[in-house]
């Protein structure tokens, strides 16, 4: 046996062993921050990030624990993927990880948001728990040839069992009884948008021995919702719990004049709290909070506001009356050429604006918390949240404490998609206020309606985009100007309603607006001349709004690109007509990349696409009018195309989506199965968009108060969806799936009621009143 | 005070008896498969069946389940055990076809909505054993109160996972 101090290094690790501990125990891979590592984990972590057990716990019985600081918002990640990664590493079973612990933020290393499951911001295919697996790996391996006696380039493992040498050990044998330390190199800021990064470079397995990754397994998570056994974060009860309901004001822009009464007979354990301008009515029994809730909101008044545009006015407002000056101009990376000279210089032009509605996440299960504000001021906090640690952070800035005074517990919930706000998703701080308040746990409730009104909304938008062909029909210039409001209000609005301290809203009185980023990545390398600017402004309403409120905007599923996305590809299916070209084979010509052809390619073999130039020369028959249309992203390494055939009835305006095909090429299919469903969940979302979402909004706040005015797709109305899943192991990465999807639809849904119709589309939702419309014009 | 049966038993309730039926299971009886989604009978995230057909518990005063059967998630392997003379040895780890479809499909992508899917599933199963796809479809849009609505697009999932579902009933009703 070595010396007890001894450091042995392992690939820029450092492995440890501090004597032995006695009697059972699990495997303590641990380590200490590095002297250039990130900053050290906040104190109510229990767990030191820089330790890999607080990653991965290897049991003496061989089950292996995960903790991630991410959480599940539908994805399955990381019930799925992060298990077969780890245990593709670490070569073990799938089933042998037997525990995933996520995004609680005394309870898990990294914190981060609920995006990017698959790697870094930059899709590479990285996440932490790769990176954390492949350490504990190469350590595993140096024990296994102390132990043995073997050396460690003649070790193999297969199903945890380290053999060389004629002679095998299991990893919970390595590990038993031992106390051992693994110091991994991390960085970045636990509590910040990314939340930790794992450094350095361990081997990794080479993909074309995986055996794990790229099988179809089954999410645990799905068992225990589908049997009843899942704690779902509506189920979380504590003991002397008190149902809250809030009273949120009349407009987007009112402040408190004077609180209802309620009829106490009636409610007799009823209690109204009014903290500036938030009111929570608030008693024992849920029921009875609601009914008096309903009647404390009958009688309270609210001053009058009307500082919004009002949805009929709203793009003229953006177009002529806001302030597009103040914020930064961002330029497309991919920008080059002189497209100003070359779009003189066109042979053919072609202009056009294009707007893009308000949209709500509009989970099925409108935002619940609990709160338990303890008298020591410990703060906790059961929720269903995207970044338990930001939203930490946000409760502890509320109330003027620090971090470490505050635990977020996060469960299974109803799915946002994407950030509707910056962990907080509505009712955590209202809930942490009147616990504070009463002494004792709060679980808010908000209403159908208080999810519609007083969540985050995704950005409206419009495009400006000039494309010049040259004589052959090629795109010789290209030029887009998208416009959007500011998104990221990370602001929880309870904090905002009772004059708590919260962060900066995105942009106020003195500062411009944060700039509007190209998100939609460049594929069209064969264009010579392309010129992309981002535009931004200010929230509507909220420099107006004494409540400093207004339209608050946040992510939602494929932000900004999608609202960048949706003119870039109806542009270039419009153009194509212009060239006299097929929509698909015209975007091939302006491509270079190999992996962007070839999914176009195959989505003409998949699709049943028709090869030629838009509109449709077939007359309408049988009454209806038919069309097909294309669309293509690439989006966190992935990359997409998909086509759609639809149908008129230009009597009705109605537009059925009849088929609905997609190509997806992420590099490495983690998981098909799941893969698949993430995609065909995305592209029906995607249809809904297109067809039906729209926020109504009147001068004063949103009018859209439940499913009727704010209609989403129903499963008559779905259409055929085939997903064509690509696997391409020498692109070595796992490109992401669960967004993208949506964002396809839209433009594709839109240049086929183009060709069926031959009349330019220029905004969705495409509801049958615009359809008709456009027919008519 | 009332007395309801909640997945075959009796159980007593204290609430108001105008209390919808959704607060009475979640927060009196502990039955929390059904969820909160709208309160207004426009989701279906709340459904449970009333005697074999789908309501919303979130409109539906406990005074209209009195005497009736009340059937949630939890009781859909008890309600299937029941139908099919299962030994209690076998019953016990039998789950409903529909929840094994639900699994074998991986139809939930967030969840929230499918308790009623599957409420919905089994009272359609119930009475239609082999639905045609269009039936599916009019059965989760039509049928009831309002649609049965999935944000997050489970929608050819479900449809996938009720073929499936009526294909294990009727290879069991064959045995
Ligand atoms: S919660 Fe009952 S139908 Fe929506
Ligand atoms: S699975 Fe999320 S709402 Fe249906």
């Amino acid at each position: 046996m070595r010396p007890v101090s001894e450091v042995i290094d392992i690939h820029g690790a450092q492995l440890s062993r501090r004597g032995f501990l006695a009697g059972g125990g699990a495997l303590v891979v641990a380590l200490e921050v590095l002297p250039d590592g990130a900053q050290a984990a906040a104190p109510n972590t229990t767990l030191n990030p820089a330790m890999l057990s607080s990653w991965i716990e290897i049991g003496a019985d061989n089950t292996v624990l995960i903790r991630t600081g991410k959480s599940d918002f539908g994805q399955g990640s990381i019930y799925t993927a992060y298990r077969q990664i780890v245990a593709e590493e670490l070569d073990i079973p799938f089933e042998a990880i037997t525990r995933v612990v996520s995004a609680d933020t005394d309870r898990t290393p990294d914190g981060g948001g609920t995006f990017g499951f698959l790697g870094d911001v930059n899709g590479n295919g990285m996440p932490n728990l790769r990176k954390v697996a492949a350490y504990a790996r190469q350590a595993l391996l140096e024990l296994a040839a102390q132990r043995l006696g073997v050396a460690r380039d003649q070790l193999s493992v297969a199903d945890g069992v380290v053999s060389g040498g004629g002679k095998r050990i299991r990893y919970g044998e390595l590990v038993k009884d031992q106390n051992l330390k693994l110091t991994i190199p991390i960085r970045g800021q636990i509590e910040g948008f990314m939340g930790l990064a794992v450094e350095g470079n361990p081997p990794m397995k080479p993909v074309a021995s995986y055996k794990v990754i790229g099988k179809s397994f089954k999410n645990s998570a799905i068992v225990s919702k589908v049997t009843a056994k899942e704690l779902w974060v509506t189920n979380v009860k504590l003991p002397g719990m008190l149902h809250a309901r809030m009273v949120h004001p009349a407009t987007l822009g009112s402040t408190l004049v004077s609180v209802g009464a309620f009829d106490k007979a009636k409610f007799p354990n009823t209690q109204v709290i009014v903290k500036g301008n938030l009111v929570g009515v608030v008693a024992p029994d849920e029921w009875e909070a609601i009914q008096a809730a309903r009647q404390v909101a009958a009688a309270t008044k609210w001053s009058d506001w009307k500082g919004l545009p009002g949805q009929a006015n709203l793009f003229r407002h953006l177009r002529s009356e806001a302030d597009w000056k103040s914020a930064r101009v961002n330029k497309g990376a991919a920008n080059k050429g002189d497209a100003a000279s070359a779009m003189a210089a066109a042979a053919k032009k072609f202009s056009a604006s294009y707007e893009l509605p308000y949209m709500k996440h509009a989970p099925i299960g409108p935002t619940m918390a609990l709160a338990d504000v303890q008298p020591d001021g410990m703060v906790t906090v059961h929720t269903h949240t995207q970044n338990a640690q930001q939203l930490r952070v946000q409760i502890a800035l509320m109330l003027g404490i620090t971090a470490d005074k505050v635990i977020v517990r996060t469960y299974a919930g109803a799915g946002h998609y994407g950030r509707s706000n910056g962990g907080n998703a509505g009712g955590e701080d209202e809930a942490v206020i009147l616990s504070k308040e009463l002494g004792r746990p709060v679980r808010v409730q908000w209403m159908r309606a208080d999810d519609m009104q007083w969540s985050t909304q995704s950005p409206a938008a419009y495009s400006d985009i000039r494309i010049g062909l040259d004589a052959g029909g090629r795109i010789a210039a290209y030029q887009a100007n998208h416009h959007m409001p500011a998104g990221q209000d990370d602001r929880p609005i309870g904090a905002v309603l009772a004059g708590l301290p919260t962060q900066r809203p995105p942009g106020d009185k003195d500062r411009p607006a944060s700039g509007n980023t190209l998100y939609d990545e460049w594929v069209y390398d064969g264009i010579l001349n392309s010129e992309e600017r981002g535009h931004s402004t200010w929230q509507i309403g909220q420099l107006d709004s004494p409540l400093a409120a207004g339209l608050r905007d946040h992510a939602m599923r494929t932000p900004g690109q999608y609202q960048q996305n949706f003119p870039r590809e109806l542009a270039l299916s419009e153009a194509a007509a212009l060239a006299g070209a097929d929509a698909i084979q015209f975007r091939i010509d302006h491509a270079k990349e190999e992996r962007l052809k070839s999914v176009l390619a195959r989505l003409r073999q998949e699709s049943g696409w028709e090869t030629r130039p838009a509109p449709n020369p077939r007359a309408a028959s049988a009454g209806e009018m038919r069309g097909q249309g294309v669309s293509v992203m690439l989006r966190s390494g992935t990359y997409w195309a998909c086509a759609c055939q639809i149908a008129v009835t230009p009597a009705t305006g109605a537009l059925a989506v009849e088929k609905i095909t997609v190509v997806v090429e992420p590099g490495i299919v983690v998981n098909p199965q799941q893969l698949k469903r993430q995609v065909e969940g995305g592209i029906l979302m995607g249809v809904s968009e297109a067809l039906y979402e729209e926020v109504a909004f009147d001068e004063s706040g949103v009018t859209a108060r439940d499913w009727q005015s704010y209609p989403i797709l129903k499963m008559a109305d779905m259409p055929e969806v085939k997903v064509v899943l690509v696997h391409r192991p020498e692109v070595g990465s796992y490109g992401g799936g669960s967004e993208a999807a949506n964002a396809l639809a839209s433009p594709a849904i839109a240049a086929a009621l183009f060709d069926a119709t031959g009349k330019p589309v220029r905004r969705l939702p495409l509801r049958p009143s615009y359809v008709k419309g456009l027919l008519q014009a | 005070m009332a007395a309801i049966t909640v997945n075959g038993a009796q159980r007593e309730v204290q609430s108001p008896v105008d209390t919808p039926l959704l607060y009475v299971l979640r927060n009196e009886l502990d039955v929390t498969s059904p969820q909160f989604g709208c309160g207004l009978a426009q989701c279906g995230a709340c459904s449970v069946l009333l005697d074999g057909r789908e309501v919303r518990a979130c409109v539906t005063p406990v005074s209209m389940a009195l005497g009736k059967e009340v059937t949630t998630i939890e009781g859909l392997p008890a309600r299937w055990a029941r139908q099919k003379k299962l030994p209690p040895a076998e019953a016990e780890k039998t789950l409903h076809p529909v929840q094994t479809a639900w699994i074998e499909e991986q139809t939930p992508l967030c969840g929230f909505c499918q308790n009623g899917m599957m409420i919905k599933a089994t009272e359609l199963l119930e009475k239609t054993p082999s639905p045609t796809d269009a039936e599916i479809k009019a059965a989760f849009t039509t049928s009831g109160p309002s649609a049965h609505l999935c944000r997050c697009g489970s929608y050819a999932a479900i449809l996938e996972a009720v073929r499936l579902a009526s294909a294990l009933m009727m290879k069991s009703g064959n045995t």
